[in-house]
């Protein structure tokens, strides 16, 4: 892939380079309704103030659609759309472009549409209709299992036949940067007593999930299903999420209905969404599956993709420790696998649905995607630098997620940051 | 209590009697746009025209908010509030009343009676609410003991927690539809022996799809991530109440829903029904529910407050040859399912895991729903005629499941 070099200064090892693209939601001092831009560098192109000037006439859409409030109306435009809309502003910002007249020329449009990202607030990129989580992180699924069920037990009898999930609470998905409050609940003080009295307490065992998240730009009607050939055309593009779990909580309510006050407090995801076709390049093969999919679920491309991922912790006041470095390889099953199950039976899919892949684990030590696996089940301390200990997230602790693709030399292709500080629990 | 009299000609059997004043979405030929409007009897009260041409003149607290009424949902009228609510049904009911307060705003005013009082069977029902989320619980005391000793006998029945806690997951809010939708069979995985040692799922419609009669309740008020609802503000934040049938694929359930809980068992559809009744109509018929022997912590202790209601609950279904039968006649406290056995609020439960068959008028036998069949939730609360406050019916039909050649 030759490498996209630009007349604007992009910093060799950003995130943003001319290969990604993505696409956010923000507002500023000087205009606080949010509206979308794309992140380009240190910097973000507004692309209300952009194509207001005509520059995307040539492309043929209704550019009324980024002067919304969220990304929904460009999603719903399609993969086409959004294909030429960022291949229109690669060649923009490339050097020796033919459309240099659009920006690089002009000034006075450069300074109304470029501005740096460190002054700009993000919002919430979709308005999300509904949230689904899977469990698709067969090396997640399987250490909580041996956790619970010892190694024999491990997996469920259905984990390799069919992408399990959940419906989440799509109201408590915010925007990187949001403080997460520890939940209250019904914990068992000592899970192994019987009988199991519960008390009322803050939660003890607060964790996170480090997952990515697919944001759909097209659905389907209620009772027909998205066919798994088809899938690419309904994922827009994708975000960290880190699926904040409040394990205690979770372990005394979950059964049988699965998880719920230990999941609905708050899930946070980072604010650009990288196009799907930003990581084209950057696909690969997932974990293999050696259980016969039936039809529905088999696909012939290679749907998962190769992104660093990695994950610090910054207690208040504090060091900064990476606690875990994985892939999103790591994972059994793809998006494209999740939405075809998912659809299935006739559920309608919709634009601005989020779907989370499940916890990414990798294999080796230090790169287990949650910190109940890291703590073996709260078991042993984590040293972090300064001198400082965790199993579980303690008040005023950060945690931050990065992701990326690529090399320097063909231009980084990452998420930003997924980002959230604890609060301690409202005392009632 | 004596029913309410009304100038209006509304039969005593209605559900919809002066008492009641359930809020919906509806739409006309003559106004193609989804609005509100209230029922009453066997008329729609178009509140969109009514708030047009002045209807609420004589309601001053409404003046600044009318816009409400022409939305497409009720949700705007839902966030000002229950004090609201109440003014306005109030308000709504006085105008029906014989020798009501205010006669000349409809009764005497032929015009706008006839612009705004519509024949139900001419009005098209939308789903009443934008549902931005749909969490489903599992309070049925007796359903989930039936269910329980189904799959673990009745020692391991109930769960740890059930007492303890409303167990609940979070559903899907856009599989939410309103009633008279068509539900289409599920395809899905399904074990083609459930019994056998090595589980081997096969692809398949659902051969086991099942009702849940519920009751569905609508909030108008939110919060704020990170702070709780007290219990004791809770009823400032419920706008009322509908019949919800969570239609239920049992076989595409057992093979997928542990550990995470009901997934595709349950998204390809839930209906509810279409006119939700104000929990200021149901505060007649509040009383206790089942009793919990359980101590509560404190943020769950309601302390003295009745907030089940009595609502006598029935179930029909009728095949696609027409013939209905009542497979459920149910006297609900807040209870889905009775402890007698004819009092239970799904087939799983009815046929013990399809071991046993119903027989439907004509003779017609069932475990599980057919395709052509048609369900009828049906709820009422009190027994003297002229004061019946219902929710309408939460109906549905099971079209056949879509043929993939996979």
């Amino acid at each position: 892939m030759p490498s996209l070099k630009s007349w604007f200064p992009i910093p060799k090892n950003s995130h943003f380079s001319l290969a990604n693209l993505p696409f956010g939601i923000i507002s500023t001092a000087s205009k606080a309704t949010p509206r979308p831009a794309v992140a380009i560098g240190d910097h973000c192109l507004d692309l209300q103030e952009f194509s207001a000037s005509g520059a995307f006439s040539s492309l043929g859409f209704d550019v009324s659609v980024f002067s919304k409030p969220t990304l929904n109306d460009f999603a719903s435009l399609g993969r086409p759309v959004h294909g030429s809309v960022r291949k229109f502003l690669q060649d923009v910002f490339a050097e020796n472009s033919s459309n240099a007249q659009v920006l690089q020329n002009n000034k006075s449009l450069q300074e109304k549409c470029l501005i740096p990202r460190d002054g700009v607030t993000m919002h919430l990129p979709m308005q999300i209709r509904d949230y689904t989580d899977f469990y698709a992180g067969k090396n997640h699924a399987f250490n909580v299992g041996c956790l619970f069920r010892g190694p024999d037990n491990a997996l469920q009898p259905n984990y390799t036949h069919l992408p399990v999930g959940y419906h989440g609470r799509a109201s408590s998905v915010v925007v990187s940067g949001t403080p997460i409050t520890r939940p209250n609940g019904q914990i068992l003080e000592n899970p192994a007593a019987t009988p199991k009295v519960p008390t009322f307490s803050p939660c003890k065992r607060l964790d996170i999930e480090l997952e990515l998240g697919a944001f759909l730009c097209k659905g389907n009607k209620m009772g027909t299903n998205i066919p798994i050939s088809e899938a690419a055309d309904h994922i827009f593009g994708f975000v960290l999420l880190n699926d904040w779990s409040a394990r205690d909580i979770q372990a005394w309510e979950y059964v049988p209905l699965g998880p719920f006050l230990g999941k609905n407090f708050g899930s946070t995801i980072s604010p650009w969404i990288v196009l799907a076709d930003a990581l084209e390049p950057f696909r690969s093969t997932g974990i293999p599956n050696d259980t016969q999919l039936l039809p529905y679920l088999q696909e012939k491309e290679k749907n998962v993709y190769d992104i660093k991922l990695q994950v610090d912790i910054t207690p208040d006041g504090g060091e900064t420790t990476t606690i875990l470095n994985s892939n999103g390889r790591n994972l059994l099953f793809s998006f494209a696998q999740m939405l075809a199950h998912h659809s299935i039976g006739g559920c309608p899919m919709a634009v601005g649905d989020l779907l989370g892949s499940g916890t990414i684990s990798g294999t080796e030590p230090g790169s287990e995607g949650s910190m109940l696996e890291i703590s073996k089940g709260g078991k042993e301390t984590v040293k972090l630098n300064g001198g400082v200990e965790r199993k579980f997230l303690q008040d005023g602790d950060t945690i931050t997620m990065y992701g990326v693709c690529g090399t320097e030399e063909t231009g980084l292709v990452g998420f930003g940051e997924c980002t959230g500080k604890i609060l301690p629990a409202p005392k009632l | 209590m004596a029913p309410l009299k009304s100038w209006l000609q509304v039969d005593p059997k209605s559900h919809f009697s002066l008492h009641n004043i359930p809020f919906g979405i509806i739409s006309t030929l003559d106004t193609p746009e989804p609005h509100p409007a209230v029922a009453i009897g066997e008329y729609a009260l178009d509140l969109h025209v009514f708030s047009q041409q002045n209807g609420f003149s004589a309601l001053s607290i409404i003046q600044p908010h009318q816009k409400v009424f022409s939305e497409p949902t009720l949700n705007a009228f839902a966030a000002l509030g229950r004090p609201i609510h109440r003014v306005v049904r109030e308000y709504l009911q006085s105008l029906f009343l014989d020798n009501g307060p205010f006669p000349d705003v409809l009764e005497k005013n032929e015009q706008l009676r006839k612009a705004t009082l519509l024949p139900l069977k001419n009005c098209k029902m939308h789903l009443p609410m934008f549902i931005s989320d749909y969490t489903d619980f599992y309070a049925g005391l007796n359903h989930a003991y039936n269910v329980g000793v189904l799959f673990r006998g009745p020692q391991n029945a109930l769960q740890p927690n059930y007492k303890h806690l409303p167990v609940g997951y979070h559903g899907r809010a856009s599989s939410v539809v309103v009633s008279g939708t068509s539900i289409r069979r599920p395809n899905g995985q399904i074990l083609s022996n459930p019994a056998a040692e090595k589980k081997e799922p096969v692809f398949s419609e659902c051969k086991k799809l099942d009702i849940e009669l519920e009751l569905g309740c609508f909030v108008c008020k939110p919060s704020k991530m990170g702070e709780p609802i007290r219990i004791e503000d809770a009823p400032k934040h419920l706008f009322g109440v509908v019949l919800l049938n969570d239609w239920s694929a049992r076989d595409i359930q057992a093979w997928e829903y542990v550990p995470l809980g009901p997934f595709n068992a349950k998204n390809f559809g839930t209906t509810i029904s279409a006119w939700v009744v104000l929990i200021d109509a149901l505060e007649p018929f509040a009383t206790v529910g089942i009793a919990n022997d359980t101590e509560l912590l404190p943020y769950l202790d309601e302390k003295d407050r009745k907030s089940n209601y009595a609502i006598d609950l029935s179930v029909s279904l009728t095949t696609s040859s027409s013939k209905t039968t009542n497979i459920g006649d149910l006297l609900g406290s807040g209870t889905i399912s009775g402890e007698s056995k004819t009092e239970k609020g799904c087939l799983l439960e009815q046929t013990d895991n399809g071991k046993i068959e119903i027989t439907l008028e004509g003779g017609e036998k069932r475990t599980f729903l057919e395709d052509g069949d048609t369900v009828t939730l049906t709820g009422v609360c009190g027994s003297e005629n002229g004061a019946l406050v219902g929710f309408g019916d939460c109906v549905g039909r099971i079209e056949p499941a879509v043929q993939l050649n996979l």
